[in-house]
């Protein structure tokens, strides 16, 4: 494999370590779609340079060769590149796809019900559904016409200046189309398993974003980290779930409601620089190196095949 | 702001529907200007509870020379077992699924307990760090 082809690889590695950090320094309006973008390129990139590694090793193979009308010999100038590190490549890239189209299924059948239970809800005030339940909860069902559901134990829980945090929030996750970058960054992580932190802060950052969007709307930042902390605590409080279902689910949600109430206490965040251009510059050695590694392969191969007319 | 009218009034509509959900009983438009901190027009309150009524959302009934409105019973038409933790369970039930929810708030650890009953506690005090 090529230096051109480890690119993406490193990438996805260094977005690992450090894609999450980044995030956090910017503003969530800016990391949510920034960071998206950088774990679907990446995976795409990996996923490229994978399948291209196992190619070539499987093009050194003499029937192989044969079929494709290539000299074996010409494939590779510089030497045979390892058939074991071929066929491991070739066996992630396969894993991986089908992780990938397991996760891109689900998601379709998932949102198949959304859409479905959507219909069913009957009548909505601008998208706000209100169930007669007296679990607190507060959810956004996505769809074409997404919409809003709040159960009247929640809107109980909550004093007049609180609920309009509640529903300027969930609002902001409809309009801003907050499920699409999550869905996306989820099937980016499981295309590529190195881009699971990522993924976890995409998500992070949509309720960090949606919080931002509420406490604009109302003016006032310590309001919406209240209605946060009182809607949080009800939620906790209520006796419906029980605590040991509540630690299952724990470990899997990033967005620590602690950690969003402390962010409101702050001022808003800044919209820096920097963290963005290191983020896209990051995404352009994964791209880059996967389309250097397409245009070399590309350009190996057709020289192959003029070889093997010459002297098959 | 001729721009911002549109989201706003889709606000106010959200607003008027979660105020007579958390009531529980039918409300005059009165009652359910009081009951958003008054922060409303009387009238811009009169034009919301219309247009859900209209919607289909609330039903009303006279109630002296007004009306009180309340929650229409369409939404009884959901079967029962359909409550908002049920919806939730039905849609992200396994560990294993892609979650399409995104919840106002997700379930806390005893940490972030600690953190949101502080802040509640003490008004008066802002926590450090924050803007006093």
């Amino acid at each position: 494999m090529s230096v051109a082809m480890w690119a993406p690889i490193l990438v996805a590695v260094l977005l690992a370590a450090s894609g999450g950090q980044l995030g956090r320094r910017l503003h969530p309006a800016v990391a949510v779609p920034l960071l998206t973008f950088a774990a679907l390129a990446t995976a795409l990139a990996t996923g490229f340079v994978l399948a291209v590694a196992a190619f070539d090793a499987m093009a050194m193979l003499a029937p192989v060769a044969q079929l494709g009308h290539w000299s074996a010999a010409a494939v590779r100038p510089g030497g045979p590149p390892s058939v074991l590190l071929g066929a491991a490549a070739g066996l992630t890239v396969g894993v991986l796809l089908v992780a990938a189209v397991r996760r891109a299924t689900r998601l379709g059948v998932d949102l198949g019900h959304a859409v479905a239970t959507c219909r069913r809800l009957g009548p909505d005030a601008d998208g706000l559904v209100v169930l007669r339940d007296d679990a607190p909860d507060a959810f956004v069902l996505p769809g074409v016409r997404g919409r809003v559901v709040v159960s009247t134990g929640m809107l109980r829980m909550l004093p007049p200046d609180e609920r309009r945090v509640l529903l300027a929030h969930e609002r902001a996750h409809l309009a801003g189309y907050h499920q699409l970058y999550v869905q996306l960054a989820g099937l980016a992580a499981a295309a590529n398993p190195l881009l699971r932190p990522l993924a976890r802060e995409v998500e992070r950052g949509v309720e960090r974003w949606a919080d931002e969007v509420a406490a604009a709307e109302v003016g006032d930042r310590r309001l919406a980290a209240r209605a946060l902390a009182r809607a949080g605590l009800a939620r906790a409080g209520s006796p419906a779930d029980s605590r040991w279902g509540l630690a299952l689910h724990a470990a899997g949600r990033p967005a620590a409601v602690g950690a969003r109430a402390l962010a409101l206490l702050q001022p808003p965040p800044r919209r820096r620089r920097w963290p963005a251009a290191a983020l896209i510059a990051v995404t352009l050695v994964a791209i880059g190196g996967a389309a250097w590694t397409g245009s070399t392969t590309e350009d190996r191969f057709e020289r192959a095949q003029a070889d093997y007319a010459v002297a098959p | 702001m001729p721009g911002s009218s549109g989201r706003a009034r889709g606000a106010l509509e959200q607003e008027v529907l979660g105020c007579l959900a958390a009531a529980g009983r039918p409300l005059t438009t009165a009652e359910v200007q009081a009951g958003l901190d008054g922060h409303l027009a009387y009238t811009t309150v009169m034009t919301a509870l219309t247009r859900l009524h209209a919607k289909g959302v609330l039903t009303r009934q006279p109630a002296g020379r007004a009306f009180a409105y309340g929650l229409a019973a369409d939404m009884d038409e959901i079967p029962a077992s359909l409550t908002a933790r049920g919806m939730r369970r039905l849609l992200e039930s396994g560990p294993d699924r892609a979650s399409v929810l995104a919840s106002f708030v997700a379930d806390l650890s005893a940490e972030d307990e600690r953190i949101l009953s502080g802040l509640l506690e003490d008004r008066a005090h802002p926590q450090d760090g924050g803007p006093a």
